[in-house]
């Protein structure tokens, strides 16, 4: 099939998804058109579940962090109760910003405007001079607590809202991609944190273009062959002696990937010898690595060294290679995406593990690390080329590893308890394209559910 | 030596230290630098605060050693990364340069900064912009770089950050 040449907005327009015929193609101005975007902002990030923080960033009672879902200013807090709140930032009063810093502790959040009063749960404290207003009884009578997102709920401290209700619940949202952040999650035996230090920057093209690489292992050896190289000329880095000497993963290499219900996915990896688990920050801490081993066995902790990229569509990709990434994205036009970065740790790393940990991170990662620089970039290059003479076709790079797979049955899903995942498999050139088709039949699922 | 000429000194080398980016004269701009110098760009805690612990807090770059800067230099060299095709145009401004106490025989200065960036591929222009602190020790003839901390103000930034740009 081909394209119409000039496609109405109607959603399945932009996508062709016929895996018994060997095709899914994407069309290019899904990532061009302005229409489509607003959309976007409308049927995804403000009708589904989307990533809004952590649990261990709003620890205390009355701890509160700024976010955005879509284009809706959020405040997310923890009540004096102990409750996650997901409140809308807007003063009920005329609607003004009610709280503009990103992060802190207060029990009582005033609008500088008219002097409104809201506690941390959201509830009206205090409108200012409202007896002599001369209020109308009907007013008197309305709420005037600062509205909410319609559903909150977090799952292993990842804390998630929507600003619709007619979505499944958290569990039934995430799915099995669950067992992925568990998998996340099993590294902090007393939790995990944000490691200080929040990196934001901003790319010029479709936010696609990151949900995508992120689950990119294809594009490594060309687009970091700069960091490759670094790599390469580089004396090994000596061992710590008191690294464990087992850490070998038993299985041949390979690269993987599983896809699940509401456009999550995860790739994953076995290395080659050397370059896998003793180059990861976990085992650098030796008591903590014992509690995790001693905790989930040598099976799950295999599986905690791997190389893994999650993606929890539509916002957040927890990256766990050489150190661990928590990113999210923001779109804020149809060629303009701002995105958070976090390093995630352990909380009581050792000082040895942690400060390894950073290195990696600000190695590889953010617009100063040596690899992300590319991605950036790359994707700019995505969104002038979109624009060219392919306009009309479809893309070409979702198709791999929509052809015979191969004979080998994996057991790996029955190890992480998997009961029929949608899964792919090869050797480490592989470079799994099909693992982006869950996250694109998601996007035409609610784009096509209406507002 | 007087604070006058050390402050002549300090000026003399980060205007000197700009113009060598501006030139992609990298070799010479590496040579400033001790082999054991420490290049440090914290990022921020909160919209107030830096990040004051590289080992425990992230920094947008931080290299211990010359290496890490000479790593990034082989990188701009090879070709291999887009972010330098093509490289953008940058001119470097140093102003505000004022000598801070140190101990010992080294020269401590801080400075404001700023970096007009050109990008000949897309016309876009932006700026960086922050203060700086520097350690400079004598070796021999020369004075070289020992400690370089960047503060970078704006630090949500466009796609890239690298020493170019700083």
């Amino acid at each position: 099939m081909t394209f119409a040449a000039a496609p109405t907005l109607n959603p399945q327009n932009f996508i062709d998804d016929r895996p018994h015929d060997g095709v899914f193609r994407v069309r290019h101005d899904a990532f061009l058109n302005t229409a489509l975007f607003d959309l976007e902002m409308t049927r995804i990030f403000e009708s589904t579940w989307v990533f809004v923080g952590l649990e261990s960033d709003l620890a205390r009672p009355h701890d509160f962090v700024t976010t955005q879902i879509g284009r809706v200013p959020i405040l997310l807090t923890r009540a004096g109760d102990g409750t996650l709140r997901g409140l809308i930032n807007s003063c009920r009063h005329r609607g003004t910003l009610l709280c503009p810093l990103r992060k802190g502790n207060q029990r009582v959040h005033v609008c500088h405007y008219h002097g409104w009063q809201y506690s941390s749960a959201g509830r009206n404290l205090g409108i200012t001079g409202a007896a002599a207003g001369q209020y109308p009884a009907n007013f008197v009578d309305d709420t005037h607590d600062l509205l909410s997102v319609a559903r909150i709920a977090s799952y292993r401290g990842f804390i998630f809202a929507s600003l619709c209700d007619a979505v499944p619940t958290l569990e039934e949202h995430l799915g099995e991609a669950r067992i992925f952040l568990d998998l996340i999650a099993d590294q902090g035996p007393n939790g995990l944190e944000y490691v200080p230090g929040t990196v934001s920057y901003t790319f010029d093209a479709n936010w696609k273009f990151q949900f995508e690489n992120g689950l990119d292992f294809y594009h490594f050896a060309a687009t970091h062959s700069s960091f490759v190289q670094i790599l390469r000329q580089r004396p090994p880095p000596p061992l710590p002696p008191d690294l464990p000497t087992d850490l070998q993963d038993p299985d041949p290499q390979a690269q993987g990937s599983y896809s699940f219900p509401y456009g999550h996915a995860v790739t994953w990896s076995v290395g080659i010898p050397g370059q896998g688990a003793e180059r990861r920050p976990l085992p650098r801490d030796p008591t903590l690595f014992a509690q995790v081993r001693a905790r989930h066995g040598a099976t799950r902790t295999k599986w905690l060294l791997r190389q893994r990229n999650l993606t929890i569509f539509p916002n957040l990709q927890i990256v766990d290679i050489q150190s661990l990434q928590l990113r999210v994205w923001q779109p804020l036009a149809v060629d303009k995406t701002r995105m958070v970065s976090n390093c995630l740790a352990p909380i009581g790393e050792n000082n040895a593990a942690r400060s390894f940990r950073i290195r990696q991170y600000e190695e590889f990662f953010n617009p100063s690390g040596l690899a992300t620089a590319d991605d950036n970039i790359m994707y700019a290059f995505c969104q002038a080329g979109y624009a060219g003479a392919t306009r009309g076709a479809g893309s070409q790079g979702y198709a791999r590893g929509l052809g015979e797979r191969p004979a080998q049955q994996r057991h790996d899903a029955a190890e992480l308890g998997l009961r029929d995942p949608d899964w792919a498999y090869g050797t480490l050139e592989f470079g799994d394209e099909s693992c982006f088709h869950a996250g694109h039949r998601e996007w035409l699922r609610l784009m096509s559910r209406g507002s | 030596m007087n604070n006058a000429e050390n402050l002549r000194l300090a000026t003399e080398l980060l205007i000197h230290e700009g113009r060598l980016l501006d030139q992609r004269d990298w070799s010479a701009w590496l040579a400033l630098y001790a082999a054991d110098a420490v290049y440090w760009v914290p990022a921020w805690r909160n919209e107030g605060e830096e990040t004051a612990d590289p080992e425990r807090e992230v920094s947008l770059i931080y290299h211990p050693q010359r290496v890490g800067l000479e790593e990034r230099v082989m990188r701009v060299r090879s070709r291999l990364s887009v972010t330098t095709l093509p490289l953008p145009r940058t001119t470097h401004f140093v102003s505000n340069v004022a000598l801070v106490p140190r101990c010992g025989e080294t020269i401590g200065a801080q400075a404001s900064w700023m970096v007009q960036i050109y990008e000949p591929r897309t016309s876009l222009q932006r700026v960086h912009f922050g203060h700086c602190e520097v350690t400079l020790a004598r070796v021999e003839q020369r004075w070289e770089i020992t400690h370089k901390t960047i503060h970078l103000q704006n630090d949500c930034v466009a796609a890239v950050l690298d020493f170019y740009l700083l």
